[in-house]
């Protein structure tokens, strides 16, 4: 089966496993994290067709046909995302949450270009900061969404 | 500690010119004479290229790289020590590449184990002691490259410039033209003045958030190697129970399987698989037999904790006669047994050669340990290497990590690398956890409303003792758990004080957990202080600021108190259904005081406002402590509104997030930290601020509803 992974066709060899596995052990994208495998943490939160989804819930064949999007694939080139750059200004501390904030903000501001405190909160839903980063968070989301505007 | 003191520094010249290495051993326990001895004896000199330094630069023409011995676990460890040095060498943060020692160069034991907010403490001196030795290595090679008395040059950004005139070098041209032999100065140079600090106290860009962001920094979960499988390793039913019998059972035929590994006299059964989901799948196939272990439950555990008997760890005054009048107030608190939940479960990746070198990638605070579970297994004598990565959140439990010897035990079978990733269920189920707490407190007050005096009984499982091979009887005789004296004692003036303190083995694992006993004994030491303060019919700000003493911690609680109580608006009038709380601790050198504010809907306790005050002495990087400060509180918010584990027939109940409960994003007030720098060396910042939070929140829940939570996670109309 194939998947097409940040822009990119990849073969996988175990469709049935699930998406969170796939992308980190066979196809080495390790930037999708794995934090309970029951959708309650958000860590491994990945992009489908634009869509926020738990890549541990998610079998890769679920993803076939859909532009799965993970944290490797937002920056282009040297350039980095909005919300990249929005928390190098607000980092977090130990950071494994950190993809999954970063792909549920990269959602929002595509469908919300100027969230509200709650729309912010509200997007980031399940996903866990055990580090207690969630005050940088909010600040991220919403430096993120200036940025995005200042980029056009 | 010792200076950096010629005899102290290393000196290589690697492979030729064009290479300087300096590194320090530092002597930060006792576990590594034979290094110091070494150098005792043979002195130092080119000859002996830093073989086991604690941390040490390497300068080439490239740049500078700092090679760091601690962990960075999300404290930010790296920029605080990357920072200090760069204040002394005289370089840019951009000129400063920052690496993990690792234990091939870098000796692991005691300086790298990443614990007890000790890591800046430690090795603010003798790091800018061995970052100023280098820079004054530099500047006499630069003076007599440039034909120059040392006296001219001045150092900044990287390189010397000569006073008077347009002329500079940089370092790495200056190590570019060294010829002959290095000779390391004769004493200490001079340290910095606070006051001539142009980096630290300032902010400055975290050294590990860069690959952060761009989701390519490598935690233990993420180490990877060409040709590697994936393993799992099967856990007993109950805690303490034993494998008596195993064999592989049709585990070996299952899909993906490359191996059943069994050593059922080490407990250990497992499987190798192409894929981690193929060896997860296999496990329930082994044929195992377990037997024994506990049966306990939570109801159990607390009947063991128990306080009321114990060593005596403090007395002053008369506390009979001082409870014998006045006003007597009793309070009895209790905190429950919690899991550490870093989000990253424990992982490592290990390729054991046959016979020969482990090397091994692990998410561990204590690479020393790894070192030793695996020479137990595999032979003293082996050579084993740990590659410490990033961690994904430690909190204590990765100082104790297991799956670096479970993915060693499976790669040693395969003969190629192999993976072992904890899954949630397993980390929250097959732990070691910070053990539950009893507190007994009785006290009096007097008409005029002062503290005549307490008396505290305090009960709690093993922490250090529950992590160590300390056999029972020592613990039995000293009675009390170094891990939990933590937070222990009230930091106020009062003329009766007796202190009780009793440790207990439970049959559930205990241990570390952020901050040890700061969290427990500050909540009932907090709290209770609140019940003393209205039971002298006192505001709980000005009682608290009453009885501090004139002393040292006395001074610098009053200034955490009173900024925190300023910055909050305490005693300002706030809307209808919100109060507010106060408390404050004093733990590892800091002082910290925190306002909280409240309203209890349905049940709930909701927090909608923090303010905290925090006097780590020297701020060495300001968003770095305010980010320390704000997780400390989330932690402990977290653990005062939602965190309990329970112990059912020797088992934990709660395998994952939907049952044990986490802080979530919209239940996270915002947090404002309030930096107050009272001295000229930095104090701890990673835990004593787990400290204030619960204390704070159930005593603004009091004076909203008038009831006393004393026990938590806070369940306002449930006792």
């Amino acid at each position: 089966m194939q998947l097409s992974v940040n822009g990119r066709r990849r073969e996988v060899a175990y469709p049935d496993e699930l998406l969170v596995w796939v992308l980190r052990d066979e196809l080495g994208l390790t930037g999708t994290h794995y934090g309970c495998g029951i959708g309650a943490c958000g860590s491994c939160t990945v992009l489908l067709d634009g869509q926020v989804a738990r890549a541990c819930l998610t079998p890769a064949r679920a993803a076939a046909g859909r532009e799965v999007t993970t944290v490797e694939g937002l920056a282009h080139g040297e350039q980095l995302h909005p919300v990249q750059r929005a928390f190098l200004e607000n980092p977090l501390q130990c950071g494994w949450c950190l993809p999954g904030h970063l792909m549920s903000a990269a959602a929002l501001l595509e469908r919300t270009p100027n969230p509200t405190d709650a729309q912010i909160k509200e997007a980031a839903g399940v996903n866990l900061c055990r580090c207690g980063g969630y005050n940088a968070i909010r600040r991220a989301v919403a430096r993120a969404a200036e940025l995005k505007r200042e980029d056009g | 500690m010792k200076p950096v003191t010629r005899r102290r520094v290393l000196i290589g010249l690697g492979s030729g010119a064009g290479l300087l290495v300096v590194g320090v051993p530092l002597a930060l326990n006792a576990g590594r004479p034979a290094i110091v001895d070494y150098i005792e004896e043979n002195g130092t000199g080119p000859q002996d290229a830093p073989r086991n330094p604690d941390l040490w630069f390497e300068v080439t023409p490239a740049g500078v790289t700092f090679f760091v011995p601690k962990i960075e676990m999300g404290q930010g460890i790296h920029t605080a020590l990357a920072q200090i040095a760069a204040e002394e060498l005289e370089v840019t943060p951009e000129q400063l590449t920052v690496r993990q020692a690792d234990t091939a160069r870098g000796y692991a034991g005691g300086t790298m184990f990443t614990f007890g907010s000790t890591s800046v403490k430690a090795l603010y001196r003798p790091l800018r002691e061995a970052a100023a030795t280098l820079r004054e290595l530099l500047r006499e090679e630069a003076a007599r490259q440039l034909g120059v008395p040392a006296t001219r040059l001045t150092a900044a950004g990287g390189s010397f410039f000569v006073a008077g005139s347009r002329e500079r070098i940089g370092y790495a041209q200056v190590v570019a033209g060294k010829q002959g032999e290095w000779v390391i100065p004769e004493a200490t140079p001079a340290l910095k003045a606070r006051r001539e600090f142009k980096r630290i106290g300032r902010a400055m860009p975290r050294t590990d958030f860069r690959d952060k962001v761009l989701g390519t920094a490598t935690y233990g979960y993420d180490a990877r190697l060409p040709g590697m499988l994936f393993g799992a390793v099967a856990r007993p039913p109950r805690f303490g129970a034993r494998l008596v019998s195993a064999s592989a059972g049709a585990a070996g035929r299952q899909p993906g399987v490359v191996r059943v590994v069994i050593d059922a006299g080490a407990g250990f059964a497992g499987v190798v698989a192409r894929t981690r989901t193929q060896a997860r799948a296999a496990l329930p196939s082994l044929d195992l037999r377990w037997e024994g272990g506990t049966t306990a439950s939570s109801a159990d555990l607390d009947a063991q904790i128990q306080a009321g008997s114990g060593s005596v760890l403090r007395r002053r005054g008369n506390v009979r006669a001082a409870l014998s009048g006045g006003t007597v107030v009793q309070g009895e608190y209790r905190t429950p047994l919690a899991a550490h939940a870093h989000l990253e479960p424990l992982a490592a990746l290990a390729d054991v050669k046959a016979g020969g070198r482990i090397e091994v990638w692990a998410s561990t605070q204590y690479p020393q340990m790894v070192i030793d579970d695996l020479r137990d297994v595999f032979g003293k004598d082996r050579e084993v290497l740990v590659h410490p990565t990033q961690l994904g959140g430690g909190f204590g439990r990765k100082a104790g990590q297991h799956a670096a010897l479970e993915a060693a035990r499976l790669s040693a079978a395969v003969g190629k690398p192999v993976h072992v990733g904890w899954t949630r269920e397993e980390d929250l189920q097959h732990a070691f956890y910070r053990p539950p707490t009893h507190h007994v407190l009785r006290g009096s007050v007097d008409p005029d409303g002062r503290l005549r005096g307490v008396e505290q009984f305090t009960a709690g499982g093993d922490i250090i003792w529950g992590q160590t091979g300390i056999p029972e009887f020592v613990r039995d005789a000293l009675g009390f758990d170094p891990g939990g004296l933590l937070g222990q004692f009230m930091p106020y003036d009062f003329p009766a004080y007796r202190v009780v303190n009793r440790r207990e083995a439970l049959p559930v694992p205990t241990g570390y957990w952020r901050g040890l006993g700061v969290l427990p004994n500050t909540f009932a030491l907090e709290s209770f202080m609140d019940e003393l303060a209205h039971a002298a019919g006192a505001d709980p700000l000005a009682f608290r600021l009453q009885h501090l003493g004139s002393g040292e911690d006395g001074r610098r609680l009053r200034g955490v108190l009173e900024r925190a109580a300023q910055a909050a608006g305490w005693g300002t009038p706030l809307p209808a259904g919100r109060a507010r709380g106060v408390a404050c601790c004093l733990d590892l050198g800091t002082a910290s005081a925190l306002v909280a504010e409240v309203s209890v809907q349905e049940g709930r306790v909701q927090v909608h406002r923090v303010t905290v005050a925090v006097d780590p002495g020297l701020v060495i990087n300001p968003d770095g402590a305010r980010l320390q400060a704000q997780g400390s509180v989330m932690m402990a918010l977290s653990s005062a509104l939602h965190e309990e584990l329970t112990i059912q027939d020797g088992r934990v109940v709660e395998s994952n997030f939907d049952r044990y409960r986490l802080l979530p994003m919209r239940d996270a007030p915002p947090v404002e930290v309030l930096l107050v720098e009272s001295g000229d060396e930095p104090q701890g910042m990673g835990e004593p601020v787990m400290g204030p939070a619960a204390a704070a929140v159930a005593n603004a829940v009091f004076t909203l509803t008038g009831e006393r939570l004393r026990t938590l996670p806070l369940r306002p109309g449930q006792g």
